[in-house]
């Protein structure tokens, strides 16, 4: 469903990501992780088509990005670290204009916005501007606008940031259940306990090069050593430095 | 739902919740924006209109309103909006195509970019444009009334002009976008060169009219035969019949004097020329909206290193006599400011039409106007650059406090007196107003040949404004913070800042009317020779009475409300 292929993307000097190749199935849950600046925002905002590479392709749902990436995009939800919201719109004004941006017919929108409205508890403030939402109402806004449309490819930046513990079991619940539903999951985050328990398979990212890919067993292996996910991962990570171009 | 109905409904609703909230919770600030609107339009009206009746019936004139001469002055009019707008379209369109999280958002979607760029596009021509609608309605109005000896133009004049004025303003806005795309598709490591050659041919362009004038003020040609073949000569390209400037006022003459097919003629011929252009920029932005996006994002190193400039060194040395703590701050302030090049470059188009407006204004000197309305004229320049200077500081002082939003703990906790950061705004604001205000006034009244008396009272009662117009963005900022925004412009129009605003508003009235007004009176009256009277001394007592208070008290009020501060 994911393909990345040689991908490396510079920032003048600097190499963000480092000839990354990735595939990710249908129904796969991936977490990727890495150090602060390690590449991991760049490589999501890569996949979305929001930047070109550098050198190397995308493919998503079969679709090129630079070629089709109108098609492409149609199959993806992108929840981002800062997620946007029209302020001047209440939740469910929100909502219809993503239903009508992923072109959904009428019938169908309205089922599905109820659904999401019920799933992510929002009636209590739907019909409020967004501006007055708190953190945690916004980001259920976001997550609500991102499945409407049932999205082939879902990917998810940093999304337990400042949200509640209640709130993250809910998310962590909702991303699983998407995978197993057949979603690709496609989720960066800094919290190693989220990516241990949900990710079927977790890849490792630092200074743009991708160090680690698989299980927790098999990055293990790669890590040369037995321990929890925070001790390979600190183990992997423990020796990269920064390389320019 | 095609894109494009997508997008209506989304501004469409957005107006409707941002009206129904303005009801709600600010309804002081929509009445303000009506009023402030209306006396600037009713000014510019009456002005107009008098002088459209002067040139018809002073005997030395006698100028026909449906004559060439007026084609050409509209020419002229149009060809200055046409700039305005082609750079305002410019910059507002690079904000809210490259910088907006919108944009992040909408071109993560499967929506086409170019549908995305269009629907940018109407946001920021309607935005440049209102100022030209502002401007130019009630100086076409009152031609429209005046024309034919007061007899006035035919109803379908008026219904004309809006229609002329939405066609025209395609034409400076496409044109804005493409410079706006290419400029980020061609040259994105060097935008900085890019913009300071432009400011370099803005510098030489006013410094060319700047000596044009002062030739002409020698010459003392004027009025002349010789002077008019000259200016018809400066702007013949101009009036070329290729040239849209040269359509729409061709139109509104053709329309203001009844001529209906040339009016129609040059009203397709806009509309036309115009929706070709913007589906040339449209199709420009199919093809680089989305690859300039990637190089704004991605043109520098992914962690660029930023250090002093020469600027933070000389306005650090200029302020030698403050503490190096509040130096520090107002530094500070200075280099945020001057990195955002959609803050500044605001700032240089005011100058630049200011300078261009008064050294043109010359020209319509001492010859043939009567000398009130010269002593009249000289009073005006002083109150517009007050104006300016009360909006720039709304805009750009009154949000300085508020914009330290979520960083506020951090000055919060330093071991600094809050009062300090007060005064540092207040000396950072005070420097940048007298000098902008200053250099604006002394070259009018230099261009205008006014007496060294005026010209002193001028630069006194602009530095009182300059000061007191600080004192009181600073004090109310801090009054009436709003640390949850971050866009300095929302903070501007937002309550506390409609507040300023209006406060400024009667400050300066109060203040011209003390110190500057009588001083033109007397030179009205008696000139300005022999001794000043008691009650001028008097009125400009008073009038420097109030600008310490609108500095002392604003500020003493802010530092009260910072110390109770919590954060």
């Amino acid at each position: 469903m994911i393909e990345l292929e040689n991908l490396t993307k510079a920032y003048g000097n600097t190499v963000a990501v480092r000839d990354l190749n990735l595939r990710i199935e249908a129904g796969e849950l991936f977490a990727f992780l890495g150090p602060n600046g390690a590449g991991k925002t760049t490589t999501i905002k890569l996949m979305c088509g929001l930047l070109f590479p550098t050198r190397g392709t995308i493919r998503i749902g079969g679709f090129d990005l630079r070629t089709h990436g109108e098609q492409a995009r149609q199959t993806i939800s992108y929840v981002p670290d800062q997620p946007f919201l029209y302020e001047k719109l209440t939740g469910r004004e929100v909502l219809q204009f993503v239903a009508d941006m992923y072109r959904m017919p009428q019938d169908r929108s309205r089922t599905r916005i109820d659904e999401m409205i019920e799933l992510f508890s929002l009636g209590k403030f739907v019909d409020d501007l967004t501006e007055r939402y708190s953190h945690g109402m916004r980001q259920r806004t976001v997550f609500a606008a991102a499945l409407l449309h049932e999205p082939r490819v879902l990917i998810v930046d940093e999304p337990t940031v400042g949200l509640d513990p209640r709130s993250i079991r809910l998310l962590k619940d909702l991303l699983r259940k998407e995978s197993e539903r057949g979603v690709t999951v496609f989720l960066s985050t800094h919290s190693l306990d989220i990516a241990e328990e949900l990710a079927d398979r977790i890849g490792v990212i630092a200074n743009g090069t991708l160090i680690g890919c698989g299980d927790l067993a098999s990055l293990g292996v790669q890590a040369a050593m037995d321990g929890s996910l925070e001790e390979v991962f600190l183990k992997l990570t423990e020796e990269e430095v920064p390389q320019e171009a | 739902m095609t894109s494009s109905a997508l997008f209506r409904n989304l501004r469409l609703t957005i107006f409707r919740n941002s009206l129904h909230v303005l009801r709600e919770r600010s309804l002081i600030r929509v009445i303000t924006i009506v009023v402030c609107s209306l006396i600037v339009w009713g000014m510019l009206f009456g002005v107009s209109y008098r002088g459209f009746w002067e040139l018809q019936f002073r005997t030395n004139w006698q100028l026909p309103l449906d004559g060439k001469i007026m084609e050409i002055v509209f020419d002229f009019m149009f060809l200055v909006l046409t700039f305005l707008l082609v750079f305002s379209t410019a910059i507002i369109l690079y904000s809210s195509l490259f910088g907006s999280a919108e944009s992040w958002f909408l071109l993560s979607a499967p929506v086409p970019d170019d549908h995305v760029f269009a629907y940018k596009f109407q946001g920021a021509v309607a935005f440049s444009s209102w100022g030209f609608i502002l401007l130019a309605s009630p100086i076409l109005i009152a031609f429209g009334l005046q024309i034919d000896r007061g007899a006035g133009a035919p109803y379908y004049f008026y219904l004309a002009l809006p229609l002329f004025f939405l066609g025209f303003v395609l034409l400076p806005g496409s044109i804005g976008a493409v410079i706006t795309l290419l400029l980020v598709n061609i040259v994105p490591k060097h935008r900085k060169q890019i913009l300071a050659l432009l400011i370099v041919l803005i510098v030489v362009s006013m410094g060319w009219l700047l000596v044009q004038s002062i030739q002409q003020a020698n010459q003392n040609l004027f009025g002349t035969r010789e002077w008019f073949e000259n200016a018809l000569g400066e702007i013949s390209t101009v009036r070329d019949r290729i040239m849209p400037v040269h359509w729409i006022s061709r139109g509104l003459r053709a329309a203001a004097i009844g001529d209906v097919p040339k009016m129609t003629y040059n009203l397709v011929l806009i509309w036309s020329n115009g929706l070709l252009l913007y589906l040339g920029a449209v199709w420009v932005a199919r093809r680089l909206y989305r690859r300039g996006f990637n190089r704004v994002a991605t043109g520098g190193t992914l962690r660029r290193r930023y250090g002093g400039s020469w600027l933070d060194h000389v306005l650090d040395r200029v302020l030698f006599f403050l503490n190096p703590q509040t130096r520090l701050l107002i530094v500070k302030d200075f280099r945020t400011f001057r990195r955002d090049p959609a803050q500044w470059l605001q700032v240089l188009i005011f100058m630049g039409l200011g300078f261009f407006y008064f050294s043109t204004m010359r020209r319509f000197y001492e010859r043939d106007i009567g000398r009130p309305f010269q002593n009249g004229i000289s009073l005006l320049t002083v109150t517009a650059t007050a104006f300016l200077m009360c909006a720039y500081n709304g805009r750009f002082i009154f949000p300085l406090l508020s914009l330290e939003g979520r960083k506020f703990w951090i000055l919060g906790l330093l071991p600094l007196d809050r009062e300090r950061l007060l005064w540092g705004k207040f000396f950072f604001s005070a420097t940048g107003s007298v000098f902008l205000a200053e250099s604006l006034v002394v070259f009018s009244d230099l261009m205008l040949l006014i007496p060294w008396q005026i010209i002193l009272i001028h630069a006194v009662t602009v530095a009182i404004l300059a000061l007191g117009l600080s004192g009181l963005s600073v004090g109310l900022g801090a009054c009436m913070p709003n640390f949850r925004e971050t866009d300095p412009s929302k903070i501007a129009v937002g309550f506390g800042g409609t507040l300023n605003l209006i406060a400024g508003l009667m400050f300066l009235i109060v203040v011209i009317t003390l110190m500057a007004a009588p001083s033109h009176y007397l030179l009205a009256t008696q000139g300005m020779e022999g001794l000043i009277p008691w009650w001028l001394w008097a009125m400009h007592g008073l009038g420097l009475f109030v600008g310490v208070l609108a500095i002392l008290l604003p500020l003493r009020a802010g530092v009260r409300n910072l110390r109770a501060m919590e954060f």
